[in-house]
């Protein structure tokens, strides 16, 4: 604009002078409209320029007051400017019986990022803004417990915000679906098909399945991946096959008291201490007598105290409870 | 029910503030909000007192959105140090040793929307200072898909079991 009106004046000038037959002094370059005080390009000790430098007015941060809107000095991230920040902050390492330096030229306060743009005002004023995209949590959903019950399977993946030579990061795809399989539709053989099947990815503790899907090179197709694993073995659980028959005893997960050895030594020993005790004469009809010693309440604590320590191990409580059931029924 | 928002945001040519310039278009979909029981950040950076600044500014954003903080914390710095010969030839007794310490803030928000979730994230990631890494967990939960509530051939009886 100013160089278009300088031109058409200049224009108009040559014109007259060229009507008054003078020629015209020094030829101007078009869009010379800066200050050319100090370009002496080609000029090297030659007169100073007739325009004189403009000189650097007072700092900005003169004319602050204390209450203008900060946001609008600085709305986005800028570098430090010493003349818009009215602080007299001093950054870097002392001079020799010094104090560190102003921050007039000071390349510490320039270097380092900072936050002058995101001053509470400012965070206040982007907030309101944003509320209007923001939805708000479920209220029935206030604990773990209750998303737990209505939501139970949990997708985890992660993302990552660097600078590099390349910004992906090969881990962005990773989905790992943790889930309780107390909260799945499983009956008991199920539930034992399930677990042996996936194996290590069981926590017993927590009863969790853990799957964690990242063959497929988007997160997408992981997590679908992850859905269709759940899918199949929850059907491959639910079907029993042919060769399931031939389950062992050493292939079961639990003790079970029933059709044991030490039932079978129990009632042996029992059924000894009786004949013992009675007269030679009676006809002892084995199967009865095995089936009501079973019934008695001796026994039964016998079997829990036996499959107490199985399960769960020793300590001292299943130990003491053990030795009480077995003097109870050898009658100690 | 919970819908999610989508913004259609359109930059005017003056600038990047968000509140001023940005003519802003709240759209209502009918798409179920996605629901995130957790999401963790964790900053990386190689100056503590950005960090804190930066700490100061994400639960400042938090609370004004009213988004739950559960914790933050500052797991221990880790300095990673490395002894490189000081000359270009031979002088191996001469050497000079760099370190690099990189600095973490780990913050957990509980219990945010997905629109909430991907809104203030954006807030952050626009803002995060040069020099400063970021990782983002995200734990969504959703409910069990419906062919997985019972055994698809219940479902349907009159189906052959053809394929095992």
């Amino acid at each position: 604009m100013a160089a278009a009106a300088m031109c058409s004046v200049v224009m108009s000038l040559s014109r007259i002078n060229q009507r008054l037959g003078v020629l015209t002094l020094n030829p101007v370059h078009k869009g010379a409209a800066y200050s050319k005080g100090v370009s002496v390009r080609g000029r090297r000790g030659g007169p100073p320029s007739s325009r004189p430098r403009r000189e650097a007015g007072p700092p900005r941060w003169e004319k602050m007051t204390p209450d203008q809107d900060w946001t609008a000095v600085y709305p986005t991230a800028a570098a430090f400017k010493p003349s818009a920040v009215p602080l007299p902050i001093r950054m870097g390492y002392p001079v020799e019986r010094g104090v560190p330096p102003a921050k007039e030229g000071n390349l510490e306060l320039i270097k380092i990022p900072n936050f002058l743009h995101l001053t509470p005002a400012a965070i206040k004023k982007h907030c309101e803004a944003l509320r209007l995209f923001c939805t708000e949590w479920p209220s029935a959903l206030d604990s773990d417990a209750h998303c737990e019950e209505h939501f139970p399977i949990q997708l985890e993946s992660r993302d990552y915000v660097f600078a590099g030579p390349s910004l992906r990061n090969p881990q962005a795809r990773v989905v790992t679906l943790r889930v309780k399989l107390s909260s799945l539709n499983l009956d008991d053989h199920a539930r034992k098909k399930m677990i042996k099947l996936v194996g290590e990815r069981y926590c017993k503790k927590s009863d969790t399945l853990t799957l964690t899907a990242d063959r497929c090179p988007l997160r997408k197709q992981n997590k679908d991946y992850a859905f269709y694993l759940l899918t199949v073995l929850y059907h491959e659980s639910w079907k029993t096959e042919a060769w399931e028959q031939e389950k062992t005893v050493e292939d079961m997960e639990e003790y079970s008291w029933e059709d044991s050895p030490s039932q079978r030594n129990v009632l042996d020993t029992l059924l000894r201490m009786r004949t013992l005790g009675d007269s030679a004469d009676a006809a002892v009809d084995t199967d009865s007598v095995r089936k009501e010693l079973l019934a008695s309440s001796e026994v039964q604590e016998y079997a829990a105290s036996v499959s107490r320590l199985k399960n769960e191990g020793e300590s001292e409580s299943s130990v003491l409870q053990y030795r009480e059931a077995v003097k109870k029924v050898l009658r100690l | 029910m919970l819908w999610k928002v989508y913004c259609a945001l359109s930059p005017t040519a003056c600038g990047v503030t968000l509140f001023l310039c940005w003519i802003c278009q709240i759209t209502v979909t009918d798409e179920p909000d996605v629901l995130y029981q957790k999401v963790e950040v964790l900053v990386k950076g190689h100056d503590r007192a950005v960090l804190d600044s930066y700490e100061f500014f994400t639960t400042m954003a938090a609370k004004e959105l009213g988004i739950n903080i559960s914790k933050v914390e500052e797991p221990k710095k880790k300095i990673e140090r490395l002894t490189l010969l000081k000359s270009v030839h031979i002088h191996k007794k001469h050497r000079v040793q760099y370190e690099m310490r990189t600095h973490y803030r780990n913050f957990e928000f509980l219990r945010l929307t997905g629109s909430t979730a991907r809104v203030f994230l954006e807030y952050l990631q626009r803002n995060l200072p040069e020099g400063v890494a970021m990782e983002v967990t995200k734990t969504e939960i959703e409910k069990v898909p419906e062919h997985i509530l019972e055994p698809l051939w219940n479902s349907i009886p009159e189906k052959e079991q053809s394929s095992q």
